[in-house]
């Protein structure tokens, strides 16, 4: 630049200087098309990196671009199709190892190239939206290999072939297999999917369906549900192996279709060895495999669960109608918590603790208990049993079990006033005996009950209790303020509230002389304290110690009901007497006297009195003597007889009408709640309205609510409305 | 009108209110007069009793126990079984416009027409049973009584359901005595349900209990 020129100066770009030397494109593409071959030759190490990355740059930057790709393309397709033919040459085993050091080749290759040519990657592809050299060259592998005519078809066979050959028990090359299948999977998902795992799933499938059929014909279903497992562990190890991740879901829904799923049914009802027999013998292994299998499928879980439930159905229903079971109450009951406890156990250890199976086993345990209107009775027998003596010896903890085991059986029943009747009965024969093991097992079951149905139910059996304890404080302060009694107390009163208590007719008899004095003190000593009230003396409920010598001089003491000491008392004043004699002296209802005489005189180890004639029958002709020649090794002798015991059909039948009389104001104070509440209602909701709030105790009988409600109708507290005849208004 | 009813006991007429000369005034005081004179024939103690009721059946050429005596009572709006006060007898005169035995003969045969449309029927229906409670409290009528009534009211329109109704009550227990909601349900059983083969029946309706005992009868029985 001279320095006399003093003008503005541009600054302009750099030129350099262009060779546009139309052979030049040529001659820089046959120096990466050389570079290429000896790549894929093997060749690289004498090739310049820099050089070559040059030469490349430079046919993008002058526009050469398309020929630089195109150029690529087709040196890459040319050594691709020599790589087949020498993969198609390779015999049996080494296809696949030829296979894949060829892929190995190519991919480092394509590195090389892909380095070499990056500038175009960058600059020239993405703006002609031409596929990057990576990818072209796995793109061209794929067309020119996996999928070229000749290797397809024989890659998925040979692969196919191995997985086959795997599954009956041969060891195959698992790394070689992993290798292809990542080449399969680098390639593109769909490569994947379409050339091996779809044709891998049909063929799995194929395997599977007839394997099952195999093991089922000769296999029990223990047995064959082991192979199942197995195939299944087999086939996911397999996928973590050498498969894609994503592979196993379908896999194993292959599986589990055509080995579980296929053959549910007839693995479930098989002969010998289906879940029945499974479940009678607890076989907690398979069962808990067959949970696990099944519940991968489908209505898996519902097939086990219905088939239980049906079983347990059936077996119930016969356990609570079998006449043989039915002679000892507290065996049954026994057998029906030691069917509870078989399939809780069941249930925990090899059913996962469902809830769903609980379930189903509670509603069938409610279905059959009721199928045998005796349960309540039988339940309360079983406690009653239980706490006389039963749960002797027995630790508090597991006194507590038992106790809730039994509120467990109380839960499924749908008649609880039933029990509450007999629970009744029994617990004042057992606390007015003196016969209970333990008052805190009393008390604990109360208290359960009371959780379990409110207040309402337990506050009678509560005021029983209470009335035990303040007869003692009564007791007490009687001989306190009698003290010429003395120390002995000969006389024990219990008073009863007489709603707490199971209502009984009350009769009484002529006490002996001895006995009316004391009564009598006590009588005005309680009314003394107690003005207002009225005292009836229940003596079909009292029972006595008396001391007795007979004719050996041999002494006894007899423990003995009232009515027994009444009639006993009488032979202190005559040797001889009829049984007309003693109907007349003791005033003692005739059908409880017979008995009473039958017990005294006609039971072998007990006969205190002779009776002539010796028949069994108590006829109204009939003598009783002292027996004299009475012996028994021990000096007290039990004779009372005030245990609680199954109801005979007569008794059993005024209980029943007695429970059906107390539901029915239940039921209209029922239908009352509702209608108060909801003003007008119409005839089916009222039905399910009060069958829902009396759940808790009995299950109402819809024609029995209906009952009700007309006679409610009658007595003006509901009206039919004129328009709607399904509708009720409740008339305040 | 109403001025001129100071001498009636009654509540006005049916005629509507028009303009009247006191010859129309002095001829209603006479219609009055003879239904009173009407009412004396059969009255003792100042109401007609059951003894007066016969009497007046043999007049009207009627047994005492015809329906057409019980609708007439339903047109008197009568209280008491057996009995007619004189107020009823008046009024209900009145209203049939009728004051000696030949017009009432007439009016009477004309009433069982009345009755027989729908809406009065169910009136009469319903006061059939009213009309029977005789003690004060009473809200139920035995079940032999119930038969009679049934065949009387209700069998000429319903022979077939009130045959064998009355059949089944007879040979039923659960109950002897029939009140005013189940005399009322067998109205609308008679009128809803097809007969015989009950198809509609729906037991899960609200009808009365004595109804669903009654099918299952007819169904056990006369299938």
């Amino acid at each position: 630049m001279s320095n006399q020129k003093k003008r503005n100066f541009q600054i302009e770009a750099f030129k350099h200087r262009v060779v546009v030397d139309p052979k030049y494109a040529e001659k820089t593409w046959k120096i990466l098309e050389h570079a290429i071959h000896e790549i894929y030759n093997h060749n690289a190490s004498g090739l310049s990196f820099e050089e070559l990355y040059r030469n490349a740059y430079n046919m993008v930057l002058h526009k050469f671009g398309e020929k630089l790709y195109s150029g690529l393309v087709s040196t890459m397709t040319l050594h691709l199709k020599e790589i087949s033919k020498s993969i198609e040459a390779a015999q049996g085993g080494s296809f696949l190892e030829e296979l894949n050091r060829k892929w190995n080749d190519h991919n480092k290759a394509l590195q090389m190239i892909r380095d070499i040519l990056m500038y175009m990657d960058r600059t020239y592809i993405p703006s002609t939206h031409k596929t990057p050299v990576h990818e072209l060259g796995l793109n061209l592998w794929r067309d020119n290999i996996v999928r070229s005519n000749k290797i397809q078809t024989r890659l998925l066979n040979t692969l196919l072939e191995l997985v086959h050959r795997e599954r009956t028990g041969e060891v195959i090359n698992r790394g070689l297999m992993r290798n292809i299948i990542k080449m399969l999977m680098d390639l593109g998902p769909s490569v994947y999917q379409e050339d091996f795992e779809k044709p891998f799933l049909e063929v799995s499938a194929e395997f599977y369906k007839v394997e099952s059929q195999k093991f089922i014909e000769c296999c029990d279903c223990g047995e064959y549900l082991k192979k199942a497992e197995r195939r299944l562990n087999e086939e996911m190890e397999r996928v973590t192996h050498y498969l894609d991740a994503k592979s196993e879901a379908k896999i194993t829904n292959v599986v589990e279709k055509e080995m579980i799923a296929n053959h549910m049914p007839r693995l479930v009802h098989m002969d010998n060895s289906g879940l029945v027999n499974m479940l009678l013998d607890d076989k907690y292994e398979d069962l808990g495999r067959m949970y696990n299998l099944f519940r991968r499928v489908p209505s898996g879980l519902l097939t086990i669960r219905e088939v239980m439930t049906s079983h347990l159905r059936e077996t119930g229903k016969q356990l609570v109608t079998d006449p043989e079971r039915l002679k000892d109450p507290v065996e049954f009951v026994q057998r029906l918590l030691d069917e509870k406890d078989k399939y809780d156990n069941i249930i925990s250890s090899a059913f996962n603790n469902d809830k769903t199976f609980q379930n189903a086993l509670n509603s069938s345990f409610e279905y059959f208990i009721n199928l045998n209107p005796r349960s309540p009775e039988f339940i309360s027998l079983f406690v009653d049993d239980k706490l006389r003596k039963g749960l002797k010896g027995v630790s508090e903890e597991d006194v507590e079990t038992i106790l809730d085991k039994v509120m467990m059986l109380f839960r499924y029943l749908q008649e609880k006033d039933v029990f509450e009747k007999y629970y009744k009965q029994h617990l004042a024969k057992r606390l007015l005996s003196g016969k209970t093991v333990s008052d805190d097992a009393e008390r604990s079951l109360i208290v359960k009950l009371k959780t379990e149905c409110g207040y309402q139910f337990t506050s009678k059996l509560e005021g029983m209790f209470t009335d035990m304890k303040t007869s003692q404080d009564t007791m007490h302060g009687f001989y306190a303020s009698h003290p010429e009694l003395g120390d002995s107390r000969t006389l024990v009163v219990q008073v009863l509230t007489t709603g707490s208590w199971p209502t009984q007719p009350s009769v009484t008899c002529n006490l002996p002389a001895e006995m009316s004095a004391l009564c009598e003190k006590f009588r005005s000593y309680y009314l003394g304290t107690h003005t207002g009230r009225r005292l009836s003396w229940q003596t079909n409920m009292g029972s006595a110690d008396i001391k007795a010598t007979f004719g050996k001089g041999q002494k006894h003491e007899l423990n003995v009901s009232t009515y027994q000491m009444c009639v006993l008392m009488l032979f202190n004043n005559a040797d001889r007497l009829s049984y007309r004699e003693i109907e007349q002296a003791t005033e003692i209802p005739a059908s409880d006297l017979k008995r009473c005489l039958q017990s005294l005189a006609c039971v072998r180890g007990k006969n205190v009195l002779r009776k002539e004639p010796m028949s069994k029958d108590i006829g109204e002709d009939d003598a009783f003597f002292v027996n004299d020649k009475f012996t028994s090794k021990f000096y007290k002798v039990k004779i009372g007889t005030v245990v609680a015991q199954k109801e005979s059909e007569p008794e059993k039948q005024e209980t029943r009408q007695r429970v059906e009389e107390d539901r029915k104001p239940q039921i209209e104070a029922a239908i009352v709640r509702i209608m108060k509440s909801r003003r007008v209602l119409d005839h089916n909701n009222i039905i399910a309205e009060v069958t829902k709030q009396l759940q808790s105790r009995f299950l109402a009988n819809p024609t029995e609510i209906k009952k009700r409600i007309e006679s409610l109708i009658e007595r003006d507290f509901l009206e039919r409305d004129n328009v709607d005849r399904k509708l009720y208004r409740y008339l305040a | 009108m109403p001025r001129a009813s100071s001498k009636r006991k009654s509540s006005a007429p049916q005629n509507p209110p028009a303009v009247k000369s006191s010859n129309a005034r002095s001829a209603g005081k006479a219609k009055a007069k003879e239904i009173e004179n009407f009412f004396d024939k059969y009255a003792n103690g100042g109401i007609i009793d059951p003894d007066g009721i016969v009497t007046l059946c043999k007049d009207l050429e009627l047994e005492y126990t015809d329906v057409r005596i019980l609708m007439l009572a339903w047109k008197l709006k009568a209280v008491k079984l057996g009995y007619f006060t004189q107020d009823e007898w008046e009024t209900g005169l009145k209203t049939l416009q009728v004051n000696n035995l030949s017009k009432l003969k007439k009016a009477i045969s004309e009433l069982e027409k009345e009755v027989r449309t729908p809406p009065n029927f169910a009136d009469f229906y319903s006061f059939a049973f009213r009309y029977h409670l005789t003690e004060e409290k009473q809200k139920n009528i035995d079940i032999e009584t119930i038969c009679e009534l049934l065949n009387l009211v209700l069998g000429p329109q319903f022979r077939r359901q009130v045959d064998l109704l009355i059949d089944y009550l007879k040979v039923q227990s659960n109950y002897k005595v029939i009140n005013l909601d189940q005399w009322l349900g067998i109205f609308r059983f008679c009128n809803e349900i097809s007969f015989p083969d009950l198809e509609n029946y729906d037991e899960t309706q609200a009808w009365p209990l004595i109804l669903d005992n009654f099918v299952d009868w007819l169904r056990e029985n006369h299938r």
